[in-house]
Formats: C-alpha cells, sequence, structure tokens
C-alpha cells in the first residue's frame, strides 16, 4: 500500500505537468492542477493509513 | 541588492537553527537533551560541508551554469551546473559578489532545514543516521529544489514557459521549511513511535523536559528568522528597503499572532494554555509568515499567523492520536502545515498586478510539486539509507536515552532521576 500510495503521489504531480503542456485555457488547467493535487492527497491519505496500521500493530 | 545588510542579515540566520535546537531538545526528554544537541551542531557542519562540495554546484545561482531539459518545444532549467567543490569562486568573482552571497545563504539555509527532521525524530534517531540524512540533504533535496525556485529554475520561469506567474517564496517557507517538514514526516514514518508512546493504542503525553529552553529558543528562533526572511528576500527577490522593514514588521507579527492563536486555542480546547503548543504556534507563525514576508501587508499578515497558530494546534492532535504519528518536537505540523497555508496565503493575499487565481494557481502548482516530486524522493533516499545505516536505536537505547546509550553520558548526570528506570521491561 505504501508503493500504491506513492505511485499516487508522483501520479498527481504528474497530472499537474501535463496541465502545463498539454491545456492552455486557465479554467481546465486550474481544474487538472486541483484534480492532480487531490490525487497526491490521496497517495498521502493511503501512505499514512498504512504506516498507521504497522505502528498501531495487529487488530 | 545591499551587500552590507544582506551579510548582516546571512550572519543572522544561526540564531534561527540555535532556536530549534532549543525547541526540540526541550520538547524531548531529559535522557536525550545532549544527544539532540549534538546531533543539530553535528547536521549543521554536515550540511555545511556537502553543500559547499556538491550541493552549491547543484543549487546554482540565477544567471550561472545550468542542466536544461527539451521537452515539447520548451527549455525546462532543472538543475544547476556550477563546478563541484565551489571552485569557481576561489579565482577570481566573475559573476561580482552574487555567487558568494548565494554560496553563504546556502550554507546556512541548507544546515538549517536539515536539522528540522531532527526534531521528529528525537529520543530515538541513531547520530550516524542523522548525519548521513543531514548530508544526503544538503547534497540532493535542498539544492534541488532551491534551484527551481530561488537561482531560476523551472518553477521561478513559468512566465515565459508557461504565461502563469512564477512561483513566490520569498524567505524559504516551501525551500527550507515545507522540504524539511516533509523530511520530518519521512522520518517520522521510518523510525515509528517512542517506546511507551502509545499503550493498547492509547497515546500517552511525554512531557518536554524543559520548557523554559522551548520558550526561550522561540525568541532566539525570532532574531534569525527575520535575518533569513530579509537575506533570502534581498538576494533572490531584490526587496527595496522599505520592503525590509516590512519584512522585519511582519515577521514579528506573524509570530506574535502565531503563538496568541494557540494560546486561545488550547485555552478553548483544554481550559488551560499549553505552553509546547503555543511555543509552536509562535514558530508556525514565523514560517508561514515567510512565504510573502516582504509584500504582504500587516493587515494579511496578521490573519496568517492567527490561521498558522490555531492550524498547528489542530494538526499536533490529529497526528499524535488519529495517525499515530510521534512527532516530539511538533516539526510536521509547524514546519510542514504551517508552510503550506503560508504558500497558498500568499497566493491569496499577496498584491498582484495580475489575475489573483493565476497567482494562486502557480502558488498550487508549487505545494504540487512539494508534495508530488519532493517528498517521493525524500522518502525513497530515507527508506535506502535506512537500508545501509539503521535510523532506530535498538530497544534497550529507547529506554536508556540516547545520551547514554550514544554518547556514553547524560546531559544532566547529578540532577535527573528517571521516573521509570526502575520499571521492568
Amino acid at each position: 500500500m505504501i508503493l500504491i500510495g506513492n505511485l499516487l503521489i508522483v501520479s498527481g504531480w504528474l497530472l499537474v505537468l501535463a496541465s502545463l503542456f498539454l491545456l492552455a485555457g486557465f479554467g481546465e488547467r486550474f481544474t487538472f492542477v486541483v484534480a492532480g493535487l487531490l490525487v497526491e492527497l490521496l497517495g498521502l491519505t493511503l501512505t499514512a493509513l498504512r504506516y498507521r496500521s504497522l505502528q498501531r500493530g495487529p487488530e | 541588492m545591499t551587500p552590507d545588510l544582506c551579510l548582516l542579515c546571512i550572519i543572522l540566520i544561526p540564531l534561527a537553527a540555535t532556536g530549534l535546537a532549543l525547541i526540540h531538545q526541550g520538547l524531548g526528554r531529559s535522557r536525550s537533551a545532549a544527544h539532540a544537541m549534538l546531533a543539530t551542531l553535528c547536521s549543521l557542519a554536515i550540511a555545511a560541508i556537502v553543500f559547499v562540495l556538491i550541493g552549491s554546484s547543484w543549487m546554482g545561482f540565477a544567471g550561472g551554469l545550468t542542466h536544461t531539459l527539451h521537452l515539447a518545444g520548451k527549455s525546462i532549467d532543472w538543475l544547476g551546473a556550477e563546478p563541484l567543490f565551489a571552485t569557481s569562486l576561489t579565482p577570481n568573482l566573475t559573476h561580482g559578489l552574487y555567487p558568494a552571497f548565494v554560496l553563504a545563504f546556502g550554507i546556512f539555509a541548507a544546515g538549517l532545514a536539515s536539522l528540522i527532521p531532527i526534531s521528529a525524530g528525537t529520543d530515538r534517531w541513531r547520530l550516524a543516521a542523522i548525519c548521513a540524512a543531514s548530508a544526503l540533504f544538503a547534497a540532493v533535496v535542498f539544492p534541488l529544489f532551491a534551484h527551481w525556485v530561488w537561482s531560476n529554475g523551472w518553477l521561478a520561469q513559468l512566465t515565459p514557459l508557461f504565461g502563469l506567474p512564477a512561483f513566490t517564496d520569498l524567505g524559504g517557507a516551501a525551500v527550507l521549511n515545507v522540504l524539511g517538514g516533509l523530511a520530518a514526516l519521512s522520518v517520522a514514518w521510518i523510525l515509528g513511535p517512542r517506546q511507551g508512546k502509545y499503550a493498547d493504542r492509547i497515546a500517552i503525553a511525554i512531557p518536554g523536559h524543559n520548557i523554559v529552553q522551548v520558550l526561550f529558543g522561540c525568541i532566539v528562533a525570532l532574531i534569525g528568522w527575520i535575518g533569513l526572511d530579509c537575506a533570502a528576500a534581498i538576494l533572490f527577490y531584490r526587496i527595496t528597503y522599505p520592503e525590509i522593514l516590512l519584512t522585519v514588521i511582519n515577521a514579528v507579527l506573524s509570530a506574535s499572532t502565531g503563538c496568541l492563536a494557540a494560546v486561545v486555542t488550547t485555552q478553548l480546547r483544554y481550559r488551560k494554555p499549553d505552553a509546547s503548543l503555543s511555543a509552536n504556534g509562535w514558530i508556525a507563525g514565523l514560517v508561514a509568515g515567510s512565504a510573502g514576508c516582504g509584500l504582504v501587508s500587516p493587515l494579511a499578515t496578521i490573519f496568517i499567523g492567527l490561521i498558522a497558530g490555531a492550524l498547528v494546534t489542530l494538526l499536533v492532535e490529529t497526528l499524535e492520536l488519529r495517525l499515530f504519528i510521534d512527532d516530539p518536537g511538533g516539526a510536521i505540523s509547524v514546519h510542514l502545515g504551517a508552510g503550506l497555508w503560508g504558500l497558498l496565503a500568499f497566493g491569496l493575499f499577496a498584491p498582484t498586478t495580475g489575475s489573483r487565481p493565476a497567482l494562486i494557481l502557480t502558488q498550487l502548482i508549487g505545494i504540487a510539486t512539494l508534495l508530488g516530486v519532493m517528498f517521493p524522493l525524500i522518502h525513497i533516499l530515507h527508506r535506502l539509507l535506512n537500508k545501509l545505516i539503521p535510523f532506530r536505536v535498538d530497544a534497550d537505547g529507547d529506554w536508556q536515552g540516547m545520551d547514554i546509550r550514544e554518547l556514553g553520558a547524560g546531559a544532566y548526570p547529578e540532577f535527573v532521576v528517571h521516573a521509570d528506570e526502575f520499571v521492568p521491561r
């Protein structure tokens, strides 16, 4: 899950980068940058949840 | 640029490191106090040497040599290409004094940022691992992002590349604090909590051993922070004399409002002001205010500081109680949380002649780069390093304290008896 989380974090940034290179309209760029940030936050959340379960120990 | 004033400001920066060191060793346990201070010194020393040898080459400076990547018809400036070992500085100052100023500033800035994670690893992070992590930070992580933002890298060139305003970080909220905070998060995850921190999945408070030092550290940090904010803004944004004065005013205002917001928040939540959280609020205010220190109005700075102070108390609680992250010095909340807020707040409140949404978008791109590139890079480097040099001290060392375990002598040999020294393990 840590790997998936980190991949999601990087994917979010690639979305942001793609919006800069591929899109010209301000609204489209803004939407894609916010979407990229949300994907990064999802990745961070997954990583955080995995580390939390490691540190809490088994249920 | 005003060279004398810039030099004076650079000389003040070590006081910020002193303040942070006092804060994180005071918030740790007495049995690891000497270790925390020595770790800070070693981190500063290694960061200085490694930055001069390697990091300064990759950070470069505006107008210096760079590595460029050609992508979709655009030239992306992604890394400095100055000679290693700062050899270009010694024979003759071909670019004038500017590269020497950037090098002098970078030595202190890299050291300051590299000691932030020590706060999250207090009481259990081994000295050898701290030194190695500081070296990696000063050699790779800090120069890379500092080049992007401060040395005319791609984040500073968003206008010619993509028609957006440049990503702006006047005082180092992103380059120092958010980077340091991300490293602190990575270290806290790798190390895990201190022994005895969580019992039956309930967090147990481990109070700092010297709150007086913590509060004294806040005052010292303020002086250093004023130097840091002014030096960075003079060097990389060429702020004018009135803007330098505004930087000083804003630093004091942001620290004050951050601290008072934390005092009020803890008073409302716990019925008494919490000294350690209030100290964290002070530093959080400084961190958040540093993003726009010389440009944002005092009124906006007051608002930024208030939000930072309140935010940090909530973040400390969330990380400790909900995410099980043991961060004794509150580095993640203070440097990462407040730093990100400061960067966003610059987009919201900085004076602009162009479009406000475009400025916000630019700051969001910077934040996305910090989270999406720098955090995975830091985390991968830390995990690899952890395989070579284990970060965490063994279980006995955890109980014994880092002073005895790693240094062979305690910080307060005649004055402190640990209540749990005689508890069966």
